[in-house]
């Protein structure tokens, strides 16, 4: 069974046409959507209202930057400084393409970012790719994190 | 001739531990120099102390003669004088009549000069002499005559002036110290010393305090060729300093009794102190006087915006220093009022005074300290300066004009007599000598100095405090400044999602609907998807033109030669369809520039030249390389529809535009971002245009600072980046 993508997003029309676009690159993979940083975090590491959810990291998770409570940045920090989450595939949408953004981001470790296009045929074809990409094609790079993966259930 | 002393009087010089006979002048028969011993000896003598003037100490009456003996003590020896005592003069208490009648009008008079013409009458009724002047020694020594009183047939020698050096230092250091002065006779023959003590030398005695010391021959000389054959002088001695002489002369042999003498180096003090009184008074006047005009300039200064150039407009600030005309120099610019020299003198004369590294300098002669002002004497002769700041070239300047001064000298002071025996004789003529002195103003007064200092330090402080305000308002800005920043981040940032939103809904409708819509409803929606997606690339513009402002500035070497055609190339390749004539120059300088920031510069000033020539069958882009002083750049001009130069100053403002959409399309932010680009590398930007007739911009960067950390063209990273990449 494929993995499912996490999806935070606190804007819900945002949240629409980005479901949209996933739906329309046909991934076979189930969307978690989570509205803010902190719940998304609660969920990765099954506390609070998710302690009860069954054990299993998503394949991707499609991050927000800006975000209520915990923004992206900070979800993204926690996620990798969590040796059970550490190695998973982190995409950032945000609205501009802000330098101070991009350079933060990838110092605290991001795989891709994503510039959410106004036109919505180019969304649809970057969020397309990006799930391909991270949900369906991309294996865990060898070494390291590969202990990790082995104490996961699948 | 030293070691002698003049034949009226006789000389004893005693030990001053033993009292032992040292010497004696070589006029005392045997008898009387036994009895002069044998009286000393019982003598009361008062304490004398080494080096102070002779002190009468009384008569002594000795075989029919009567002397008047008085004392002094040099270094290691105890000098007595004896004069012969006057018979009667028909005056006998000159210091009474002194007191009684000529002082209350010493006491009347208002001025230096008419002080000098009571002495000069007072002094020639005491001692009856023909000639008595008063004058006056000015900075170079050189004696001016203030007043005269003369009998007939002698001549006049008011307002002449005598030239320093018929005064030798050493004899102005012996006036100051011993104030009265007598030569009774200048045809004397000098009667010399007579050594008791066969240890000593005539020289060893120090007869520089002695009244009856023998003049040197030259001097005698001096007197003999004005025809003088007796002159007395009373030193004028005014804080230690020899102010001026009272001196008097007569065609005859003259002695001056004790008591005529008394009274007239009283009467020398006596025109001390009243000078000094009036001139501490006047210059107290003075400096009250020009204490308030500098607190009405201050105070028009403070009440303004403390700029210095605000003088120009203070009335009080040319009669501040009586000048006719002043200038105020900061850094490269001048403002002046009245006759000044041309504005490159004033920039070059502040230059060199802030040189001189002075906070006030006065000159009334200036071109003999500096040169170049030989060019503008008649109008600033004099010059007075204030340096306001250590670090910047801020100068106050007045100036006065050249005064062509006539000065009559008692011969001519240059003329020096070498006789065939190589001696100097004293100058032979006492004629008349005039000569016009030129490249001398009115003198700076001591007070005009003194209170400029003070000006400066007010106008210090006002500088000083408006600094800080200034300082807190540039706090002040950048704080607002960065503000804005984050604001307009914000707002582009959320901007940017109801665009997106707006775009994503019309295309799900279009999608998802379309065949059931009206190919009108079609057409609006894609107008208002083409309006969303524009009101977004307003947004990512603005966002861009924000962050060009912030984005850290990485300079370095950038050739522009391969910029420039690199650019051409690909942004030809854009336009397949165009005729475009690219004129180039043979090189392109290379820039010291961040090379992204500028290839955004140079990216908008090319598209911009290929935009607004689009409608011409020929494209003709000439782009030219520049060198200037303050540093190298680029111009690129077009044929295509120019603009109107009135509306040049918008040109290069945020979401301006001075075509309509249809024409051109465009945000109106490109040259806005050319504009701050050029401006944060400390370069400026230009445009030109006509309408119809094309458009011409350009601009120039500062080159390289070579002190500055990062100017480095070494592609070699340094050592330091090097230990970090390590």
């Amino acid at each position: 069974m494929l993995k499912p993508i996490l999806l935070v997003e606190d804007d819900k029309r945002d949240l629409e046409l980005t479901l949209i676009a996933l739906e329309r690159s046909q991934l076979a993979n189930d969307v978690v959507v989570m509205r803010d940083g902190a719940q998304a975090l609660d969920y990765l590491r099954r506390e609070g209202e998710f302690a009860d959810r069954a054990a299993g990291n998503p394949a991707v998770i499609l991050l927000d930057l800006k975000l209520p409570k915990v923004n992206g940045l900070e979800v993204l920090q926690a996620v990798r400084a969590d040796p059970g989450l550490r190695s998973l595939p982190v995409v950032m949408l945000t609205s501009s393409q802000e330098e101070t953004d991009v350079v933060k981001s990838y110092e605290l470790g991001v795989n891709a970012y994503v510039v959410k296009p106004v036109a919505f045929e180019r969304f649809v074809s970057a969020i397309g790719d990006l799930g391909v990409f991270w949900a369906v094609l991309n294996e865990p790079p060898p070494g390291s994190s590969k202990s990790t993966r082995r104490n996961e259930p699948a | 001739m030293p070691g002698a002393v003049q034949p009226h009087g006789r000389l004893l010089v005693l030990d001053s531990e033993a009292q032992r006979l040292v010497a004696c002048s070589d006029n005392w028969p045997a008898d009387a120099l036994d009895a002069a011993q044998e009286m000393l000896r019982n003598a009361a003598v008062p304490a004398l102390a080494p080096g102070a003037a002779p002190v009468q100490i009384g008569t002594w009456s000795a075989g029919g003669e009567r002397w008047d003996l008085s004392a002094h003590r040099s270094d290691r020896h105890l000098l007595y004088e004896f004069e012969p005592a006057s018979p009667t003069e028909g005056n006998e208490a000159p210091i009474y009549s002194l007191t009684r009648i000529f002082l209350p009008r010493l006491q009347r008079a208002r001025s230096v000069e008419e002080l000098a013409q009571l002495v000069a009458t007072e002094m020639k009724r005491l001692t009856g002499f023909g000639r008595c002047l008063v004058y006056r020694f000015d900075e170079a020594g050189h004696g001016e005559v203030l007043a005269e009183d003369l009998d007939e047939g002698y001549d006049s020698y008011a307002r002449h002036h005598f030239p320093a050096g018929d005064i030798p230092q050493q004899a102005r250091a012996l006036y100051v110290r011993n104030h009265f002065r007598l030569i009774a006779d200048a045809h004397y023959t000098p009667v010399a010393l007579r050594m008791a003590d066969a240890t000593l030398a005539p020289t060893d005695i120090d007869l520089s305090q002695a009244q009856l010391r023998s003049v040197s021959p030259v001097h005698l000389e001096y007197m003999r060729n004005m025809g003088t054959l007796s002159s007395m002088s009373v030193s004028i001695v005014i804080d230690d300093a020899l102010w001026g002489l009272v001196s008097c002369h007569d065609h005859q042999p003259r002695f001056v009794g004790v008591a005529t003498r008394l009274a007239c180096e009283h009467l020398g003090q006596l025109l001390a102190l009243r000078i000094q009184s009036e001139e501490n008074t006047s210059q107290v006047a003075e400096r009250l006087a020009l204490r308030k005009l500098t607190l009405d300039i201050v105070s028009h200064l403070a009440d303004g915006d403390g700029t210095l150039s605000l003088l120009a407009e203070v009335p009080a600030w040319l009669r501040f220093a009586r000048a006719a005309g002043a200038a105020v120099v900061l850094d490269d610019t001048v403002w002046s009022i009245g006759e000044v020299p041309e504005e490159g003198q004033i920039q070059d004369l502040a230059n060199w005074v802030k040189g001189l590294g002075v906070e006030v300098f006065s000159s009334h002669r200036l071109a003999e300290d500096y040169a170049p002002a030989q060019d503008f004497g008649d109008c600033a002769a004099g010059v007075l300066a204030v340096s306001i700041s250590q670090v910047h070239r801020h100068l106050i300047l007045w100036f006065r004009p050249e005064i062509v001064r006539t000065v009559t000298w008692a011969g001519n002071p240059r003329k020096t007599t070498l006789s065939t025996d190589g001696r100097i004789h004293p100058r032979l003529s006492f004629d008349s000598w005039q000569e016009h002195i030129r490249g001398t103003s009115q003198p700076w007064s001591k007070a005009e100095i003194g209170v400029a200092g003070e000006l400066r330090q007010a106008l210090i402080g006002i500088v000083l405090r408006r600094a800080e305000e200034f300082a807190e308002v540039a706090h002040e800005l950048a704080r607002v400044n960065k503000e804005l920043e984050a604001f307009s981040y914000t707002v582009s940032h959320d901007l940017r999602a109801p665009m997106r939103h707006i775009a994503g809904y019309v295309d799900l409708v279009v999608d998802l609907e379309g065949k059931q819509l009206s190919e009108r409803a079609i057409r609006y929606l894609g107008n208002v998807k083409d309006a969303a997606s524009f009101a977004g690339h307003l947004v990512d513009a603005l966002l861009d033109f924000s962050r060009m402002g912030r984005a850290s500035l990485k300079r370095r070497q950038v050739d522009m030669d391969v910029l420039i055609h690199d650019m051409v190339r690909e942004l030809s390749r854009h336009e397949p369809g165009r005729n475009i004539e690219w004129v180039h120059d043979a090189h392109y300088p290379v820039l010291y520039a961040d090379p992204l920031l500028l290839q955004v510069a140079a990216r908008n000033l090319l598209s911009n030249a290929l935009k607004y020539s689009r409608g011409r069958d020929l494209t003709r882009i000439t782009l030219r390389a520049l060198s200037t002083p303050e540093g190298d750049g680029l111009e690129i001009q077009d044929n295509g529809v120019g603009f109107d130069m009135k509306y040049v100053s918008k040109l290069f403002g945020v979401f301006q535009r001075l075509h309509q959409t249809e024409e051109f399309e465009g945000t109106g932010i490109g040259l806005a971002n050319v504009k701050r680009i050029v401006e944060r590398h400390g370069g400026h930007v230009w445009a030109s245009g006509e309408p119809g007739q094309g458009a011409r911009f350009g601009f120039i960067l500062p080159r390289s600072d070579p002190d500055a950390p990062d100017a480095s063209a070494d592609p070699q990273p340094s050592s330091l980046s090097g230990d970090l990449h390590a």
